[in-house]
């Protein structure tokens, strides 16, 4: 039987303990660029599917609060991760050019959360005390582990070119998302929360990626239009509902 | 409340501040200054920064937005003295621009434009705000100004909002308009390059131009400190005459007199979303809203007599 679709799926989001920033990099930056040259050599591929992240956008103050997937250039790319996740889009991209025959897609997923994963976020609501920016509430948008498996699915079902967001409907508040996970809230004045969970993870906390740091600070949404669109997929969670899913859980 | 209730307010959370109390648990000190219906009200907004609540996916909360209107309330029925002109103007239902004039430093017109609309107009809704955007980097008030409306001002922000039939206010002089001197007050500024124009257009929305006469009295910005602007991040430091010098009570407004008028809507979905591309237009129309909020200005300006009294 001949393969005639490519899934990548693993991409690292954060990088796991003991693993360095530039291993992350290698694996993200060059592991996709030699997946896309054997690629190359498979005559019968007809569609790649790269599940990458909205991380791409960043968390800025000032962002509009649904990124279209037009939207990468608003602003500077600010963390290594935005960085690699750019550079594998830009390989991404150029190999479409070079290969009309094949449909490329990039679906941008926001942070997923379900009982059955471990992510960065579910190991967030999962802490004795969850900090946040003292006085700051941003918007978070999720994706539930149910609507990211079929978003992936309708992609292969249904290949279209170019990037599509993946991320549930809505967006829900920091401080009533760690509620619902009834959790309570440990407000940090913005320059003392790097030093302040810098700590934490030295006495075997979770440690906190830049782009989370910054989630934490100023949220990002995205516009799920194409999704529901072109790919045909409708989530069946709200952000409100996934969450409130996965407490219960 | 009175007035000698909302000084004793401010002196009381002025002392709860110095003391080094957080700022919410400060107000809760504060608040006991107030009369009882004001107190309750407060009380219940601090249990409620706190609580659980259901909001919009904009994070706006209606209930929040309900709990502080008495507080607007009061700036508009006592402290300004608002009058009101043409608010059935506005169109009842789907997409509206409101474009209106801006000044005082603080976006105080926006919340008594707000309030107008929910008192005078027959079929009341909340509008929702284009804001600076370096407000949205800082504490509190980031939170804060979500909770009862205002988005990040960005064209895709304003065209989604208006997709979804909302009533959207922008204010297109922007920092233009809340750093000018006092000397020139009630002129209005350029209106940008028109880019709230090419929104209506693109969504087919009417744009109702809205005058607020009163809110150029509130601050009278005598100077500026550029130093301590750029030290701050913020676009501009005034200096008037309570600010900084009197610290937060400096923040208190001025009681002028207010005047707000909803002007006619000018119709674009005639057009069609493709003229949002016609600069031609665009800057015609722009220069029409303009024009109408100017003379709206003026006339109203005459019609309200003296700033204070």
């Amino acid at each position: 039987m001949e393969a005639d679709t490519v899934v990548h799926n693993s991409i690292v989001r954060q990088p796991g303990p003991g693993m360095s920033a530039r291993a992350m990099h290698d694996i993200n930056v060059i592991g996709s660029l030699q997946l896309l040259s054997a690629c190359g050599q498979a005559p019968t591929i007809r569609a790649i599917v790269i599940r990458g992240s909205a991380g791409i956008y960043g968390a800025e103050p000032h962002a509009p609060q649904f990124f279209g997937e037009e939207m990468t250039r608003l602003f500077p790319l600010r963390t290594r991760f935005q960085r690699d996740v750019a550079e594998i889009e830009n390989y991404f991209e150029t190999y479409s050019r070079r290969h009309p025959d094949i449909t490329c897609t990039m679906l941008r997923y926001q942070p997923a959360i379900g009982p059955s994963l471990a992510t960065q976020i579910t190991r967030y609501l999962s802490q004795p005390a969850c900090p946040t920016y003292l006085g700051f509430d941003p918007r978070i948008q999720l994706v539930h582990e149910d609507d990211a498996l079929d978003s992936l699915v309708a992609a292969i079902r249904r290949p279209v070119r170019g990037a599509v967001n993946v991320a549930a409907r809505g967006t829900i508040g920091l401080a009533r998302m760690i509620r619902m996970a009834h959790r309570p809230l440990l407000p940090i004045a913005g320059p003392l929360f790097g030093p302040i969970v810098g700590a934490g993870r030295r006495v075997g906390l979770d440690s906190y990626s830049d782009d989370f740091r910054r989630l934490l600070r100023y949220g990002r949404g995205v516009d799920i239009g194409r999704l529901e669109g072109e790919l045909g997929h409708r989530p069946r969670y709200s952000t409100v509902e996934a969450v409130r899913q996965w407490a219960a859980a | 409340m009175s007035e000698p209730g909302a000084l004793a307010f401010m002196r009381r959370l002025r002392e709860g501040l110095d003391s080094g109390l957080e700022l919410p648990e400060a107000l809760g000190r504060g608040a006991v200054a107030l009369p009882g219906e004001a107190r309750d009200t407060l009380e219940h907004v601090l249990r409620r920064l706190e609580g659980d609540n259901e909001d919009d996916e904009w994070g706006f909360d209606e209930d929040f937005a309900d709990l502080v209107e008495p507080f607007f309330g009061f700036l508009y029925d006592r402290w300004w003295r608002v009058k009101v002109e043409g608010a059935h103007r506005v169109p009842a239902h789907g997409r509206v621009l409101l474009v209106s004039n801006h000044a005082g430093i603080l976006p105080w017109d926006a919340t008594m434009i707000s309030v107008a609309l929910l008192r005078e107009h027959p079929l009341p809704r909340h509008p929702r705000f284009l804001v600076l955007n370096w407000a949205f980097d800082l504490p509190w008030i980031s939170a804060f100004i979500r909770k009862v409306g205002g988005v990040v001002a960005s064209p895709y922000n304003a065209l989604r909002l208006l997709e979804q039939d909302h009533l959207v206010a922008v204010f297109p002089e922007g920092v233009k308009g809340t750093g000018k001197p006092f000397a020139e007050r009630y002129r209005l500024q350029r209106f940008g390059r028109g880019g709230f124009v090419e929104i209506a257009l693109r969504a087919g929305a009417p744009i109702v131009p809205v005058a607020v006469v009163g809110s150029e009295e509130i601050y009278p910005k005598l100077g500026d400190l550029p130093a301590v602007a750029r030290a701050l991040g913020a676009p501009f430091f005034p200096v008037t005459p309570t600010f900084p010098w009197l610290g937060p009570l400096g923040a208190v407004p001025l009681p002028s007199k207010w005047r707000i008028e909803f002007c006619e809507p000018i119709a674009t979905a005639h057009y069609g979303p493709d003229a949002a591309s016609d600069r031609g237009l665009v800057l015609e129309l722009t220069d029409q809203v303009r024009e109408t909020v100017q003379q709206a200005v003026y006339a109203n300006l005459v019609r309200r007599g003296a700033a204070f009294v």
